[in-house]
């Protein structure tokens, strides 16, 4: 794996974040008393951009996608109704 | 040329157009790096010396999540110089205490709580990272983009439990 790579694309994955202004506790909070939408706004337009440019690409047989998460449903849920506590309450 | 430089200026964008800039490195992650972005398995491979030095043999800590500088921490480094880039972009960027006006009005105003909190918080995220096979990057935001089940059970779940946590919290100014 390509170190170079993988600063780079930390750098444009921090740089949008911080754009993005979540970096900062009242809008990840916010997002959970449901006053402010910019996390969701955030991650829904990255994974539309992201599934429009990718789709094509593995149709036409141009790459192929790397090993993904897992899907095991007690798991997946149980992770993440204990992230959520976490989140809202710390905020990041 | 005047008005990109503006932009890059402004201390917060539309979350729609840096949106539009993770999507952008989404795309270059899997064909580039053909990988995910991930950012709590780099927090474990750190962790993981660690947690080698108490147990030698422990598998998780061998096979798993192995001690080594891997793909994800490299990137964790990639992602705090490139929030320290979009602070100096917009010349906001300074040493603070991570207080939040917001916070001291839910907490009090105490530093070494925000700090003690936010400490009690990471092992929480971490924890559940590594029971969900993934946080809030690599699971809900990579895994989603792929379309894996797996992502949006994630979400469903920390909305849930999120919203809870904000209505126990904020209670009456909710």
């Amino acid at each position: 794996m390509n170190f170079v790579i993988a600063l780079i694309l930390g750098l444009g994955f921090g740089f949008a974040l911080n754009k993005a202004g979540l970096t900062k506790y009242h809008k990840i909070v916010n997002q959970f008393r449901l006053t402010d939408m910019s996390v969701l706004k955030f991650m829904m337009t990255a994974l539309v951009v992201t599934m429009i440019g990718l789709y094509p690409l593995r149709a036409m047989g141009l790459i192929t996608f790397p090993t993904v998460p897992a899907t095991y449903i007690v798991g997946n849920l149980a992770g993440g109704l204990i992230f959520g506590v976490g989140m809202a309450a710390a905020g990041f | 040329m005047n008005w990109l430089s503006k932009q890059i200026r402004k201390e917060e964008w539309s979350p729609y157009v840096a949106g539009i800039l993770l999507g952008i490195v989404g795309i270059l992650t899997v064909i580039l790096a053909h990988a995910l972005l991930g950012a709590s398995g780099g927090f474990e491979n750190i962790a993981a010396y660690i947690g080698k030095a108490i147990s030698p043999t422990n598998t998780y800590f061998n096979y798993v999540m192995p001690a080594a500088i891997t793909y994800p921490v490299v990137l964790l480094v990639g992602v705090f110089f490139g929030g320290m880039l979009g602070a100096l972009s917009s010349r906001t960027f300074k040493f603070h205490t991570m207080d939040d006006e917001q916070w001291k009005q839910a907490y009090g105003k105490q530093t070494w709580k925000r700090w003690l909190l936010l400490f009690l918080g990471g092992i929480v995220v971490e924890y559940a990272s590594g029971i969900a096979g993934g946080c809030t990057s690599g699971l809900a935001i990579s895994g989603g983009m792929l379309l894996v089940p797996a992502a949006f059970l994630f979400i469903a779940g920390m909305f849930a439990s999120g919203i809870i946590t904000a209505l126990i919290v904020y209670g009456k100014k909710y």
